[in-house]
């Protein structure tokens, strides 16, 4: 007889929107606001890399056989030029063309090699990066859907899109570009160390100085910048969220002529976004600069030390080597410099792999159910042995329910808004966990029950129609793919949703629009209920399933519910008189307990609170 | 396109400002070769100083000018070394700057574009924005965006850079030696034609790539607001795999761009390198034929200038490769912002006059995406002012089609709407809707506190008027039993709140307008009876003269509105107050037996 349908009831949803500051025990792990250790980030990330080992392996191999030709290429260049000579006597240059002749042919069979292994790096690169992306995108949709329905009824669904998409198309972009282009800083790196060391060791040790310098810097400037990255990813994902919510809801918008205001709250956050990521860009800018400076610095030391030790004549330093020594130390800030150009891009998929692991780390569904039930054999006696529950910690909603539904029992459940008829149903399902008590069916606890075989047992209809994307046959087998057409008509004609369909130009295979908005509420609702028929479930659940049809087809549709409730435990709840009165038992709720409980008659003669309730509903109908 | 260019021109400043700063900085970039030379030639060396005399020049002014007569090369070094430092620290200051200019200007193009985007999507006709999914849009308005932006910040840093580095190591090319230029003949044309070739390939697949992006977000969307019935029939398998296949897709797409980008840097080595060799060959054979001027310092300066001048070739390439991503950004922007809304605004505010709120002559409506059999025809019907008008009807017959036409969510498609006698058209949009309070049948909750959400209906509105507004809606009862009450914050759309909590809470955001007309579209069918017989009652007072209109389900809903409309297959077959219809309409009494024979059968009779 009355309303209540949504997750919580009775208790005041005091859950705090936004994607951060959720009320939920696995929201404590989502404050963000700061970033956090940016090593056991990437280390999760090389993780994901890591799993396409022979694609990693591969392409570090040719990227090693791509250093090598890069660096042979410049050491035949040298000798080809050599060949050129200063004749001692005339002083006329001269030249051994056959000998040139050879080192260019030998340049151009390496460049060639080297050439057609940096087209396999590309590919490899390519592959592992997308690859990569594919299952860490896939990785995160799977967790998605493993997280408790308490996650997306209080998270932004525009900021979990955003995740999606932007952040891992970050970290895509940084592991395709960064990580090949890091691999071969390190490589060119540890060469031109190794040839330092070659050369002068003690000079290669005051070189080293500025070493720690740089890194120092670098860390100390990145943690510094890293803030306004991880706050460009969270204010793109609040326009998303702001995008997504005025367009689901567009009609509403448009019919409080809020579009002005919402233009006025985009313009908010896309502002705040463009001064942090003007921000963002300027910090991430100062690196290069900063890393060049560092370089030269080590330039000039090592050009003023090795001048010093050689007018001291310490340390047995040659022209030749020093000038070896400056040759390798351009082609060490070279790399460094790359790196530091590319720090925005890593600092920018640093973030967005931060909110990635962010959800990845979110508390999953509990399901230690271990016990395998076959549903056919189920009959069907659900008992909830004092049940309590709150959404919200302190604000009971359920305070020590007791009830038992026996195999094939019809019970409607009534109550004033908010008194606990639809968190009846959220704990049944599992799509929230009792705080304490018991709910049992043929009395195994439902939490031995593996949740995928729980579910299965049950048909649920909601009032809030979701219909996906698809086809209308694909709609009404959802979840049961593998139906007949002959099957799938059968229900559709039960829940007396043939009539309308068969109306359309495509009939069953009319796609329907996102969301279903080409069908009307009450056809939607249909199509729903043709759905929970071709499912065939032990136990139904209707939970104000019938609230937008009209009476004359919810009529029609009642003598069909009939025979679908028959040897089902079903459980409806609903305020027209029509689906409850047959009920074999109805139960009151009231104040989180069964206030009352028995049929029609019984309650009417009681003269308690469902009576009262009847004649409201009577009343309603007579004046 | 170049629509979309104009958003730059408030920026002009910072743009044109950015590449003079990267002037700046390639300037510092070219000076430090040659100090560098200066260390290693006058200061490593061990004959550096009688050659610096020799040689004369910059370096030997600036040591002349600091030190007088005479220094030592350590003293050279360190003077140097300290100068290119500064300039280093110059040239930083500079590409700093550049950064900062060229991102001032690059994000307020792209914060101007955002906003003009969104704006336009705030005001399209519901079909279109129907037409354009929720994952498009939002891709659309935030990755597709972050694409343009890149674009002109990249173009704006290379800009300059690049042609300074063309021409320049060109014409050093040429002076150095005119034979060099055979090189660049032969080598440029090939350049250029890899490059045309695997970008126009590239284009199109960008904006596939997009359109993939759109199939993983609209995946996502659903998933996330229907995630209860994915769990209740223990299909997350299913969505997953649906979602895998999205992600393939897009996964696919990117791969085939990339490899096909990856041709690029392997031929650019070729050419770079072939260059080089051709070159060498080219000085060799000039050495050897005794030409006076070809040294081995000028074949090193050679090479030095083509590898600048194909590396510059490369920059081009980068910003070609994000002008086709761009391209098939803006596109796709611009498809939005080329989208004007189907319903324009008149310019008439509204005016009271007549005796009649609403009234629809002839009317036929049909949804412009669907085909078949209009939704609604010749609907005739007119509403007095103040009037409590009900509608009810089988699902799926065209009430909300119906009501949907006064708002203007859609035109009719034939016949005319008129309100206060005034062709609907010839309101201004905003006036029109500003005088309707609409109620959804799905209740559509934002993302803010209770009363934020209540006073959507006025911003002006006091507390005190809010509370009122609950209060006949209601649901100030349950509100004041949140421990936040007013100020609780309503979580994603309102999912924590049962479904006769969430239309109360859209009630009194309606009635905090105070408007002429009120449009309950099912509204109240998450209510008892009780609770809505309380709420009509509330209504009735509060809203004496305002034109009431609603669909219900419920015979006890309309039972006392002054006329009811009974609707059958797109059209009004009875209108009429609930005693004659049950004289006159077949239809209306089989819905009210269909409502009252549980009650008869109860034993409480009417």
């Amino acid at each position: 007889m009355n309303n209540g349908n949504k997750p919580s009831n009775a208790t005041p949803p005091v859950i705090p929107l936004g994607p951060r500051r959720g009320g939920g025990p696995m929201s404590a792990r989502l404050n963000a606001e700061k970033p956090k250790n940016a090593k056991k980030t990437v280390a999760r990330l090389l993780h994901y890399i890591g799993r396409s080992g022979v694609v990693l392996i591969s392409l570090l191999v040719i990227m090693v056989l791509v250093t090598v030709a890069e660096l042979l290429g410049p050491f035949f260049q040298a000798k080809a030029i050599d060949t050129i000579a200063k004749d001692e006597i005339t002083g006329r240059l001269t030249v051994d063309l056959a000998a040139m002749q050879g080192y260019l042919v030998m340049m151009a069979v390496i460049f060639v090699c080297s050439a057609t292994l940096s087209y396999f790096q590309g590919i490899l690169a390519a592959h592992l990066s997308q690859r990569t992306v594919r299952a860490m995108r896939n990785d995160l949709f799977r967790k998605i859907s493993r997280l408790p329905i308490r996650y997306t009824d209080t998270h932004r669904h525009g900021d979990i899109m955003s995740r999606m998409t932007n952040d891992v198309e970050n970290v895509s972009n940084a592991v395709s570009q960064s990580i090949t282009s890091l691999f071969s800083c390190v490589l060119t790196l540890l060469g031109a160390l190794v040839m330092m060391l070659y050369y002068s060791p003690v000079m290669t040790l005051i070189a080293m100085v500025t070493i720690p310098v740089s890194i120092l810097v670098s860390s100390k400037l990145g943690k510094f910048m890293r803030k306004y990255f991880v706050r460009q990813q969270k204010l793109l994902g609040q326009l998303n969220g702001q995008v997504e919510e005025t367009v689901t809801s567009y009609k509403t918008v448009v019919a409080y002529g809020k579009e002005s205001e919402s233009v006025e709250k985009f313009g908010v956050i896309s502002s705040q976004l463009r001064a942090c990521a003007v921000s963002a860009k300027v910090w991430g800018s100062i690196m290069g600069p900063i890393m060049n400076f560092i370089g030269n610095l080590q330039y000039v030391m090592i050009a003023a030390t090795g001048g010093w030790l050689m007018i001291a004549g310490k340390g047995g330093i040659s022209i030749g080597s020093i000038q070896a020594m400056l040759q390798y130390s351009k082609k060490f800030t070279r790399p460094i410099n790359q790196i530091a150009n590319q720090y925005s891009g890593i600092l920018t998929a640093l973030a967005g792999a931060e909110r990635i692991f962010e959800i990845m780390d979110s508390a999953e569904e509990i399901d230690e159910g271990k016990r395998e039930v076959s549903i056919a054999e189920l009959c069907g006696e659900i008992v909830f042995r004092d049940i309590h529950f709150g959404y919200v910690e302190d604000e009971p909603v359920l305070k020590g329910l007791n009830l038992t539904v026996k195999p094939g029992q019809k019970i409607a459940i009534v109550g004033a808004t908010g008194s606990g008829k639809t968190t009846v149903v959220n704990l049944l399902t599992r799509f929230y966990e009792l705080d304490s008590g018991s709910i049992t069916i043929d009395g195994i606890d439902i939490t031995e029950i593996p949740k995928a075989t729980l579910r299965r047992a049950i048909a649920i209809v909601l009032q809030d129609t979701v219909l996906f994307s698809d086809t209308i046959a694909n709609n009404i087998k959802y979840g049961h793919p593998e139906a007949s057409d002959e099957r799938m008509r059968a229900a559709t004609a039960t829940a007396k949703a043939d009539e309308f369909i068969e109306r359309l130009p495509d009939g069953y295979n009319t796609l329907l629009a996102e969301s279903g908005s080409n069908l009307s509420q009450g056809q939607r609702q249909l199509l729903a209920i043709a759905r929970a028929v071709l499912a065939d479930p032990k136990i139904l659940i209707l939970d104000e399933a019938t609230s937008n049809v009209d009476t004359r087809t919810e009529m029609h549709i009642q003598q069909a519910m009939v025979a679908l409730m028959k040897n089902r435990t079903s459980l409806i709840i609903a305020h027209r008189l029509s689906t409850i009165r047959d009920a074999d038992v109805i139960v009151v709720l009231r104040d989180g307990v069964v206030a009352e409980a028995g049929d029609h008659e019984t309650l009417l003669a009681l003269g308690g609170e469902y009576s009262k309730l009847y004649q409201n509903q009577f009343a309603g109908l007579s004046t | 396109m170049k629509k979309l260019f104009c958003y730059i021109k408030p920026y002009r400043f910072f743009a044109v400002v950015s590449p003079l700063l990267m002037m700046g900085e390639v300037l510092a970039d070219l000076c430090l070769p040659f100090l560098m030379s200066f260390i290693v030639d006058y200061g490593i060396e061990a004959d550096g100083l009688t050659k610096l005399t020799a040689d004369g020049g910059f370096a030997s002014f600036v040591m002349s000018l600091l030190w007088g007569s005479s220094y030592t090369q350590l003293q050279l070094i360190l003077t140097f070394g300290i100068m290119m430092l500064v300039i280093t620290l110059i040239g930083g200051f500079f590409g700093v700057s550049c950064a900062y200019t060229a991102s001032r200007a690059a994000q307020g193009f792209g914060n101007d574009l955002r906003c003009d985007t969104y704006r336009r999507v705030m005001s399209l006709s519901i079909e279109q924005t129907d037409r354009f999914t929720t994952g498009s849009l939002v891709t659309r308005m935030t990755n597709d965006i972050s694409m343009m932006v890149d674009f002109v910040e990249q173009l704006l840093r290379m800009f300059v850079r690049a042609p300074m580095f063309f021409l320049g190591g060109s014409v050093m090319l040429l002076l150095l030696e005119v034979r060099f230029g055979t090189v660049l003949l032969l080598s440029l044309p090939l350049l250029l034609v890899t490059l045309i070739v695997v970008l126009s390939r590239a284009i199109p697949m960008y904006s596939t790539l997009q359109k993939k992006l759109d199939g993983v977000n609209s995946v996502v969307q659903e998933n996330v607001s229907g995630a209860r019935v994915v769990k209740a029939y223990v299909c997350e398998e299913h969505e997953s795999q649906r979602f895998a296949d999205a992600n393939h897709a897009l996964c696919d797409v990117n791969y085939r761009v990339l490899k096909l980008m990856a041709i690029v840097t392997p031929v650019l080595t070729v050419i770079q390198n072939g260059a080089v060799i051709a070159l060498i060959w080219i000085g060799g054979i000039r050495i050897d034929a005794g030409a006076t001027g070809m040294t081995t310092g000028t074949i090193m300066a050679g090479i030095s200038y083509v590898t600048q001048v194909v590396m510059s070739i490369m920059m081009v390439t980068m910003v070609f490769q994000s002008i086709s991503r761009a391209m098939a950004s803006g596109k796709r922007i611009a498809e939005v912002l080329d989208t004007h809304p189907v319903i324009k605004s008149g310019d008439r505010s509204g005016d009271d006059c007549g005796e009649i709120a609403v009234e629809m002559k002839n009317v036929s409506f049909r949804y412009p995406t669907a085909a078949g059999r209009p939704v609604l025809h010749d609907v005739d019907l007119k509403i007095k002012k103040g009037e409590t008008f009900a509608i009810i009807g089988a699902t799926g017959c065209g009430k909300t089609s119906l009501v949907n036409l006064i708002p203007r969510f859609y035109d009719a498609t034939e016949g005319e709407v008129l309100i206060n006698g005034i062709p609907i058209q010839e309101y201004d949009l905003n006036d029109l809707r500003q005088g309707i309070g609409y109620v959804m049948q799905k209740s559509e909750l934002f993302s803010d506190t209770v009363e934020g959400n209540i006073r959507w209906g006025d911003p002006e509105a006091t507390h005190e008027d809010v509370v009122s507004a609950a209060r006949a809606a209601q649901a100030d009862d349950f509100i004041s039993g949140f421990s936040d009450g007013y100020d609780t914050m309503i979580a994603e759309k309102g999912a924590s709140l049962s479904g006769g909590q969430k239309q109360r809470l859209s009630i009194a955001r309606a009635l905090t307008r105070k408007p002429e007309i009120l449009i309950l579209d099912d509204s109240t069918s998450a209510l008892d009876l009780a609770t809505e017989a309380r709420l009509q009652k509330a209504l009735r007072e509060r809203l004496k003269d305002t034109t009431v209109i609603m669909i219900a389900q419920r015979i006890a809903s309309v039972r006392n509105a002054d006329r009811i409309a009974v609707i059958e297959n797109g059209t009004v077959t009875d209108c009429a107050s609930h005693d004659e219809l049950m004289r006159t309409s077949a239809t209306y009494r089989d819905i009210y037996q269909s409502q009252m024979k549980q009650t008869e059968e109860g034993g409480n009779e009417v």
